[in-house]
């Protein structure tokens, strides 16, 4: 081979180092930006009167006259549209009987979009459920309810060969000739009048407990759920795992007992998570019987059993990097074993013990599937911390899963399920470059 | 005389003030060694307690039904009557995505691997650390949730055109470079300068010409593909190949780090560029701690639920053909994590047990892996420590 080839291969061969850890890093973005960007609409949105209404009514938040002033001037707008709908009940009475029964259909759909764009019109009866009461409490989704109101959704099945395509027919031509053609662009050009979109900061996303299974207010008792099984797990696995490390690094003679440890270890490091789900079913909750059915407390256990190996790990290594000298100067002004672990090594070697611990915690909030069997719940208020030994509790891992996937309307609560996503994720990403930073400190004061 | 010993008696008491008290401290050293003996023998006792819980439950199963049905039948059915409960299909598709991620995974975490611990200056790894790190932070079931509302769509809606440009860009720099080593080999033999030169030139025109027809050709066709369903076995090993890489990254980074800089230097005496040295002696001197790399971050994928569970599309059948990985499959995790709940109100039936016996398989593949890939690396290390 020539040496100008040889040059092109080393430099393509550099180039593919460089690009994986470019494609890693842009997968990172690809992945995080979506969430941030979707998240954050969670607490900052263009929010409606409907939303203040809620509000008020479901969390007593808000100033009532101006609430009732905002209403008042949008039942202004609202009450022609409801005139409309009434001239053109009694217009539908007087019509031909087979022309009656075709625009009947067709009024009916009319009357469910307007429904979920402004909320119970009148004359409907009370709705049972909360997500009924109130129309669309967020902009970009009334826009989508004005769409659904405007035109039909039809499916072209033509052509086989190929999926079926949706395509929009307006509503508007099929109400031509009657009084009711006239309501379409009125909603259409005075949607904002009958809704009042307004830039809304709602903190309560993150303070508030869901109504209706997440159709409105927050997500409190997910976030409190992952605090209460994250630390329970930490409190079980932490002096643990920091105990066993010291034995691991200062007493442990090499032999055959030794390395069966170790293996274990690893081992216990590498059991697939839901198998960990599995075992806290069948041990914890079956044979122990730590609580009735799923609860706080099987699920700390759960998570604690999979973070020991790397607290173990990182406290091991943190043991390792204490320099000799320490542990030489103290032995030789007389103090015991024990005393120079316990004053001299373990002090100097904490920080390093704390990043794996902040690790871990990070780990044991963000994993979901040892606690689907033990301690999670998908709808539920937040518990009480005398509950955690019986009561199971709803979390934010377990709620992405179950919002996304297992929700009757999945679709309609993106912008929930996106915030509760965000809410994970920066609560794991914030432990983690904590860790970071701790870790680039120690090695700064290692160096001297 | 006996004043003599008396003194002396008298003199070592002075540091040892008496036998009751020397037992008592030799007593509490032992009982706190043992304490702490027995705390770093909770892990092994816990181990021991997963195998005999997953077992326990697993062994009625393969009781009842016996072994042939689980392993040779692909027909899924727990809740009927009478049930089947035939996991081929479900074993097939975990094994499915496990090597897709591989396929995807493992050749960009060794080259990225390679690339932090011999090319980037340390100025630069010190920002490369962090970005490896962040993407084993994210939580699967965050992975998930992307996998799902965002990546699925996108490919149901446009897969072909997706799967071209993907093509185009990740195939056509090697097509590049393979048209200008092959060039390069076939004319090294002419020695008349001018006419190797002419050769040369008409062959990369040519190879030219022919990788791009090929490119186009092969894109064209990936165009025209239609994606049924987003949720598939394409979209969940794309995603685990993203959650098996930081593995691979970090445990094979170490063992390349553990190949020392001899090695390297002697090979770039003799002339070698430093993708030679890499290739030819460094990856062969780390290998075997590649190899346990490779094993850990499969069985990263394997065991992976959330992300399974939530994009694979959850349906129980082998892909037609068996390779199309852009059909909906189904894995032994999230049909333990999906079917558990239903299962466990009939605790003590087949379809409760049939779950903890896929627990057992998936438990004893980590067991073994696991176990193989520490013999490798204490194996490097000591062959690398010259023992």
């Amino acid at each position: 081979m020539n040496i100008g080839t040889r040059k092109i291969l080393d430099r393509s061969f550099t180039a593919v180092g460089i690009g994986s850890i470019v494609v890693m890093a842009v997968a990172l973005m690809i992945v995080v930006v979506p969430i941030i960007t979707n998240g954050i609409g969670a607490v900052f949105f263009t929010g409606t009167v409907e939303h203040r209404k809620m509000l008020f009514s479901e969390f007593k938040r808000g100033d009532s006259e101006n609430l009732s002033s905002e209403v008042a001037s949008s039942e202004r707008y609202r009450a022609k549209v409801y005139g409309m709908l009434t001239g053109f009940e009694a217009e539908l009475e007087t019509m031909a009987p087979e022309k009656k029964a075709e625009y009947k259909t067709k009024y009916s759909e009319v009357r469910t979009a307007l429904q979920a764009l402004l909320g119970p019109l009148p004359g409907d009866q009370e709705p049972m459920l909360t997500r009924f009461k109130y129309g669309q409490t967020r902009w970009e989704k009334a826009e989508e309810k004005l769409h659904d109101l405007l035109y039909e959704s039809k499916w072209d099945n033509s052509n086989p060969e190929v999926m079926a395509k949706e395509y929009f027919v307006s509503r508007a031509i099929g109400f031509e000739g009657t009084s009711l053609v006239k309501l379409f662009p009125y909603v259409k050009d005075n949607l904002d009048k009958m809704l009042l979109p307004e830039f809304t900061v709602y903190w309560g996303f993150i303070t508030d407990s869901s109504v209706d299974s997440h159709f409105f207010g927050g997500i409190w008792p997910e976030i409190q759920g992952t605090f209460f099984l994250a630390i329970g797990a930490m409190l079980f696995a932490f002096p643990l795992g920091v105990v066993a490390a010291v034995y691991f690094t200062e007493y442990a003679k090499p032999g055959f007992l030794n390395s069966m440890l170790r293996s274990a270890n690893s081992t216990l490091a590498g059991v697939p998570s839901i198998v960990f789900g599995m075992f806290g079913l069948a041990f914890f909750i079956n044979t122990l019987k730590v609580s009735e059915s799923k609860s706080v407390i099987a699920g700390a256990l759960t998570l604690a059993i999979m973070i020991l190996p790397t607290i173990i790990r990182a406290a091991e290594e943190a043991i390792l990097a204490v320099p000799k000298t320490y542990r030489e100067a103290s032995l030789s002004l007389g103090s015991t074993k024990w005393n120079t672990i316990a004053t001299v090594i373990l002090p100097a070697a904490l920080p390093g013990i704390l990043t794996g611990g902040v690790i871990s915690l990070g780990r044991a909030a963000g994993e979901t599937a040892p606690i689907i069997f033990t301690a999670a719940v998908s709808v539920g208020s937040a518990i009480g911390l005398a509950d955690v030994l019986s009561s199971p509790t709803p979390a934010l891992s377990w709620n992405i899963y179950n919002l996304a996937s297992e929700h009757e309307a999945a679709a309609q609560i993106r912008h929930v399920q996106y915030g509760m996503v965000l809410a994970l994720v920066s609560i794991v990403l914030m432990l983690n470059l904590s860790a970071i930073v701790l870790r680039a400190r120690i090695s700064k004061k290692l160096k001297g | 005389m006996a004043g003599e010993s008396g003194g002396e008696c008298n003199r070592t008491n002075v540091f040892v003030v008496s036998a009751r008290k020397r037992t008592m401290q030799k007593l509490a050293k032992k009982t706190g060694e043992s304490l702490l003996f027995a705390v770093a023998s909770f892990v092994a006792v816990i181990v021991l307690f997963i195998f005999y819980f997953v077992a326990r439950d697993a062994v009625p199963f393969f009781q009842i039904r016996g072994f042939s049905e689980f392993f040779t039948s692909s027909n899924w059915y727990p809740a009927d009557d009478p049930a089947q409960f035939g996991a081929l299909a479900i074993i097939y598709g975990s094994l499915m995505v496990t090597l897709g991620s591989a396929l995807i995974a493992v050749p960009m975490g060794v080259a990225a691997a390679i690339c932090l611990s011999d090319i980037l200056p340390f100025s630069i790894r010190q920002y490369a650390k962090p970005v490896i790190e962040m993407l084993a932070a994210i939580p699967s079931v965050a992975f998930g949730f992307f996998a799902l509302v965002v990546l699925a769509p996108l490919l149901q809606n446009n897969g072909g055109p997706m799967l071209m440009w993907a093509w185009w860009i990740l195939v056509s720099p090697f097509m590049l470079l393979a048209v200008i080593v092959l060039s390069d080999l076939l004319t090294t033999k002419i020695t008349e300068p001018k006419r190797r030169e002419q050769l040369h030139i008409f062959f990369l025109i040519f190879f030219g010409l022919l990788s791009v027809l090929f490119l186009f050709k092969v894109g064209t066709v990936l165009y025209g593909i239609q994606i049924l369903t987003g949720t598939n076995a394409l979209t969940v090993s794309i995603i685990l190949s993203f959650m098996a890489l930081p593995t691979i990254v970090s445990v094979s980074e170490d063992s390349l780090q553990a190949v020392g800089r001899d090695i390297r230097e002697g090979s770039y005496a003799l002339g070698a560029t430093r993708a030679e040295t890499i290739i030819k002696t460094v990856l062969p001197a780390g290998s075997s701690g590649i190899l346990a790399a490779v094993i850990l971050g499969i069985m990263r994928a394997l065991g992976e639920t959330m992300v399974v569970w939530m994009a694979s599309g959850n349906s129980s059948q082998i892909p037609e053909p068996w390779f199309n990985y852009l059909q909906s499959i189904r894995t032994l995790t999230a049909t333990i994590a999906g079917d558990m709940g239903e299962a466990d109100q009939v605790t003590g039936s087949a379809r409760f047990h049939v779950l903890f016996a896929m627990g057992l398989l998936l438990l004893v593949i980590s067991f073994v892996s696991n176990l193989v890939s520490e013999r490798i690396v204490v194996r490097q290390r000591k062959i690398l420590s010259g023992q």
